[in-house]
């Protein structure tokens, strides 16, 4: 594979901490894109499997609440990652 | 003044409500439903794939069609550049390497590794992409197949874009996660996953794990569900905007602008998403590295003899990633 023109002069492009620009934008607008939808489907993940669980052990409401407290945890869980690899970057 | 204004304002409102009457009227004597078509849907939506025939109990979609379609077209590219590739591109051939470049540029500064899964991220960019964009062509989705469904006569499309059909997009979804769970597993040892997903302190392990695993699966599914939602919503959009536009004669002049319009945004949206895709992937292989942007970049300054097979700027020309 031929890849050329990209950046001519090795280091060029890139911010006082190394990370090229070219590179660091899309992947934040990525990471953005994503967060959203994450946190919406570590819910309906918890709530889901706590629903299968409760159904296949008649335990309910038993694993639908932990199920939900689970998903409500992940999606907070999926914040703070996201801002300390932010923050770390 | 204040009554001359006042005057104005409600000969405009005479004029506009006029105009209304005017249109509604129009719209009653030039475009009403004829009586035999009432009940019949203006727009038939498929939530899946639709089966155009069947190879035994195998059945072949519609949007396998246009998986199909996609993957020529790529090979096409492919093969045109591997044969007729010159070391002064032509205009074609700079057409075709443009995206690759553009994505191989932007996976370089992920991480000092990412000679080992460029492939498969300028891979999933273009297969999205060209899956995408097929959708938009003429002739997709109204040219196909009639099949009667519950007395009325519908029409299957021929093609359908791949990415519309959540298999597709789980299928890629699932590779992904497989890569970036394999390059955890391969960077950490299976311990070292394990442990990251078991977390610190260890007497949190019964409540960390399931959220470890729940925010790990979160990413399986909303790729999965990002793309093919946002697909399958643009192919309804289309479909609506044309059937509307074309439901009526007094406003088929319509029909000339209006879909042109949502054309556009599905041409920008089909890109966006398929560089959404791509990038979180690369994203999601650069955080199982566990490497960080400022280390790739002293990685690659600091160790010459780099495992992975880098892009050599001088000769302008690189050899293959790993």
């Amino acid at each position: 594979m031929a890849v050329t023109g990209m950046d001519p002069d090795g280091d060029g492009d890139r911010d006082s901490r190394g990370v090229p620009s070219e590179a660091r934008r899309p992947a934040n607008w990525g990471i953005a894109f994503d967060l959203g939808i994450r946190l919406g489907v570590s819910v309906v993940l918890g709530l889901g499997g706590g629903l299968l669980l409760d159904s296949w052990l008649r335990t309910s409401p038993i694993f639908t609440l932990i199920g939900m407290a689970l998903g409500i945890g992940a999606a907070m869980y999926t914040i703070w990652d996201v801002a300390r690899d932010a923050m770390r970057r | 003044m204040a009554g001359t204004s006042q005057r104005g304002s409600g000969s405009r409102l005479t004029w506009v409500l006029v105009a209304a009457i005017l249109v509604a009227g129009a719209v009653a004597v030039f475009g009403g439903t004829a009586p035999e078509d009432e009940g019949a849907a203006l727009i038939h939506v498929e939530i899946g794939g639709e089966a155009l025939w069947h190879i035994g109990s195998f059945e072949v979609t519609n949007s396998m069609v246009g998986a199909v379609l996609a993957s020529a077209i790529l090979l096409a590219g492919a093969w045109y550049i591997t044969r007729r590739s010159a070391l002064v591109p032509h205009r074609l051939q700079s057409l075709l390497e443009l995206p690759v470049e553009w994505v191989a540029g932007i996976v370089q500064g992920s991480s000092s590794r990412w000679g080992g899964y460029v492939a498969l991220v300028i891979g999933l960019f273009l297969t999205i992409l060209v899956c995408n964009w097929i959708g938009l062509l003429p002739g997709v989705g109204t040219i196909g197949l009639t099949h009667t469904v519950e007395g009325h006569e519908v029409l299957v499309p021929l093609v359908r874009p791949a990415a519309a059909d959540l298999n597709f997009t789980l299928g890629l979804a699932i590779i992904t996660f497989v890569v970036f769970v394999w390059w955890g597993v391969r960077i950490n040892g299976p311990g070292g996953y394990l442990k990251e997903l078991v977390g610190e302190p260890r007497y949190m392990a019964p409540l960390m794990f399931p959220i470890h695993l729940i925010s790990e699966l979160s990413r399986l599914v909303s790729l999965s569900m990002r793309l093919f939602g946002n697909v399958f919503a643009g192919e309804v959009l289309l479909a609506t905007m044309l059937a509307l536009t074309t439901s009526a004669l007094v406003v088929l002049p319509l029909a000339f602008v209006i879909p042109g319009v949502f054309l556009g945004l599905e041409l920008l949206f089909g890109f966006v998403q398929a560089m959404v895709f791509a990038l979180l992937t690369m994203t999601y292989i650069t955080l199982a590295i566990g490497e960080h942007h400022g280390d790739a970049h002293a990685a690659e300054h600091t160790d010459g003899d780099n495992e992975h097979p880098s892009i050599e700027r001088d000769s302008g020309s690189a050899s293959a990633p790993a």
